[in-house]
């Protein structure tokens, strides 16, 4: 038995560890996956301790409203906008909306995308093909488009763009979760599941579904830094949240677009967190793409 | 009464082009506690056969005609719900890649424990510990400890003896394994046929061993089969079939598999031609384009199965090897050697 022993101890050097542990090892050794992290846990710390990190509150006015407000001082370094708002607490509480509507959009596009991803994949047949057509019809349009579609036809609230950016959402995800639900499916383990006596829902939810989920993963985080330029997009063509007092960081944008000379930092803030939230979550799916390709396993 | 009788199973596949005729009317009897093995080359229908009798075909596969009684219960005339009963618990399946045969993201003794469950209605303790005892019996070291541990931290041999684990662990009165040990090395499958071998004896389970490897059936099964495009060719008792095989295909195929006890300067011969394409099924014996003993008759007409020697060897040829054909050295003295 001495073959035996010498694979336990082959074993034994391996240390112990899960897969989805493997791999957050490996997020954890990559340099841009850590400044993402970093970046977006500031953002997450700014959104959630918003009216103890910001000096003012959103809608204090702190100066007298005028039309040519003062830039960055030691005092408000952010400087102000016209209204007379401390702008760098506008900035911090426009975290929170950007963050709310990133997780809640990819969140609608996510569900959806997951459901009729994971159906079409694994039921297959005409099922899939109609899916999978509705899915075709809906990028065929630029994503962008569709949103202010979808939007001038629910109205223009805040909830409404973000369901509006979550639906055109919905097809990526589907796409994504189909073709590797349909890899999954012809594999070895689920045919010894079946022959084991595995029946089809508890094959697709145990079997199936746990292994389809990295790419999906990945497509996540990347969806939301683009739902929140959406967002911010769709604020600044106008299609924004439509109450004035909300600091979402695309409408203060459009907002000062027309002043760039007087008011350089009104539109530089706004536009360097959107940036720097943007940059944070792409280089974290950008590590998590790589972390949990099962190719890139060293 | 047979445990397992098998009576002209067909298998069908629909490809847009053209229908596969991969399994053509095969039949067989399986005692419980009897090993048989099932060889023939890669797409003769081996695989499929077995895949049939569980009713697990992929999506274009069907089954077009037979039976498959199980205790005395035609598997193909039951239930998804039923069948699914059976599955796992009375007849369960091994495959042939190890590696990719475990779910990677449930732990093992997860994988262990939900067969156990679901089958034999045991809580979670209890599966554990049996899940713990499975594994030793299979002979994986620290049994109990690797329980968390998921499938790539296991090596191939070891992958290999979990799934065996799975398949016995609801005590199944047959078990099917289909190619267990190709994607090992060969000490490893010198080691699993061991595991295969002992555990079988001891709970008095009914084997069917797929593959395509003379030596791994010499050492396992008391009877072996066949198959050529889709149809048994030749069964014997597995010591005579390797001393006195009658059927060519039977004969080419031993003569290809080298031995140590040949003489040095031998060669071994291949078998001329190429596998039956199973598209088309043109009357007369399937393996007579390839046959150095091919008659007129073989070509015009489809030879079955009739006795040849004694009782328990059957062949479908109309032209068998004659006895000076074939060669002294293939005897097979011990069965327990491979």
């Amino acid at each position: 038995m001495s073959i035996l022993e010498a694979e336990a101890l082959e074993l034994e050097i391996e240390h112990p560890s899960g897969l989805w542990r493997d791999a957050f090892d490996r997020l954890r050794r990559n340099p841009g996956a850590i400044i993402g992290a970093v970046i977006v846990a500031l953002f997450l710390f700014l959104a959630v301790f918003a009216s103890v990190a910001a000096p003012f509150g959103q809608n204090e006015r702190v100066t007298a409203p005028t039309s040519t407000p003062d830039g960055p001082s030691s005092e408000h370094r952010f400087g102000v906008d016209k209204q007379g708002r401390d702008y760098l607490s506008r900035i911090i509480f426009g975290a929170r909306l950007s963050l709310l509507v990133g997780i809640v959009s990819v969140a609608v596009g996510l569900s959806l995308g997951l459901l009729f991803g994971a159906m079409a994949g694994y039921f297959g047949g005409w099922l899939d093909t109609a899916i999978m057509r509705v899915m075709d019809i809906l990028l065929a349009f630029p994503g962008f488009l569709l949103a202010i579609g979808l939007v001038t036809a629910l109205g223009p609230g805040l909830w409404q763009i973000m369901l509006a950016v979550g639906i055109t959402n919905v097809p990526q995800f589907a796409r994504v979760l189909r073709s590797s639900v349909i890899a999954q499916r012809e594999s070895d383990y689920v045919l010894a599941a079946r022959s084991l006596g595995a029946r089809g829902r508890r094959l697709l939810l145990r079997h199936v579904l746990p292994n389809s989920l990295a790419p999906v993963i990945v497509q996540a985080t990347l969806a939301m830094a683009t739902a929140i330029i959406d967002v911010a997009g769709l604020s600044y063509v106008g299609l924004g949240p439509n109450d004035p007092s909300l600091p979402e960081w695309g409408k203060m944008l459009a907002d000062s677009a027309a002043r760039l000379e007087t008011g350089t930092h009104l539109v530089l803030f706004p536009g360097f967190a959107i940036v720097l939230s943007v940059l944070g979550l792409n280089l974290i799916g950008d590590g998590l793409r790589e972390a949990l390709d099962p190719r890139l396993k060293s | 009464m047979a445990l397992l009788s098998v009576r002209d199973l067909e298998v069908r596949f629909s490809t847009r082009k053209a229908t596969v005729h991969a399994v053509n009317q095969i039949g067989f009897d399986l005692e419980s506690g009897e090993s048989l093995g099932i060889v023939g080359e890669s797409g003769c229908g081996k695989s499929v056969s077995a895949l049939a009798m569980l009713g697990i075909l992929p999506k274009a596969g069907r089954v077009t005609g037979g039976s498959v009684e199980f205790g005395g219960v035609d598997l193909l005339k039951l239930p998804d719900q039923k069948l699914r009963q059976i599955r796992g618990k009375d007849i369960a399946m091994i495959f042939q890649d190890p590696m990719t045969s475990l779910n990677p993201v449930l732990t093992i003794g997860r994988q262990l424990t939900e067969t156990l469950e679901k089958h034999l209605d045991m809580d979670k303790d209890v599966a554990k510990k049996e899940a713990a005892e499975l594994l030793e019996r299979v002979g994986i070291p620290r049994a109990a400890d690797r329980l968390g541990d998921y499938p790539h931290q296991f090596s191939g041999g070891m992958r290999q003896r979990v799934m065996i684990a799975m398949a016995i662990s609801c005590k199944p009165k047959l078990l099917i394994a289909d190619e267990p040990t190709t994607a090992l090395d060969v000490t490893i499958q010198a080691q699993i046929l061991e595991v295969l071998k002992n555990l079988t004896a001891e709970e008095h389970m009914a084997l069917i061993l797929i593959t395509h490897d003379l030596g791994v059936v010499a050492g396992v099964c008391e009877r072996t089969n066949v198959m050529y495009a889709g149809k048994f060719v030749e069964t014997a008792p597995t010591a005579k079939l390797f001393s006195k095989p009658r059927h060519p295909y039977t004969l080419g195929l031993l003569k290809s598999v080298p031995r140590l006890d040949a003489a040095r300067k031998e060669r071994l011969e291949p078998i001329a031609g190429l596998p039956r394409d199973l598209r088309t099924l043109p009357p007369g014996c399937s393996f007579a384009p390839r046959c150095l003993y091919a008659t007129d008759r073989s070509r015009a007409e489809t030879p079955e199965l009739h006795t040849i020697d004694s009782d328990d060897h059957l062949v479908a040829c109309w032209n068998p090897v004659p006895d000076a054909d074939i060669p002294e050295r293939h005897s097979l003295e011990d069965p327990g050697a491979s």
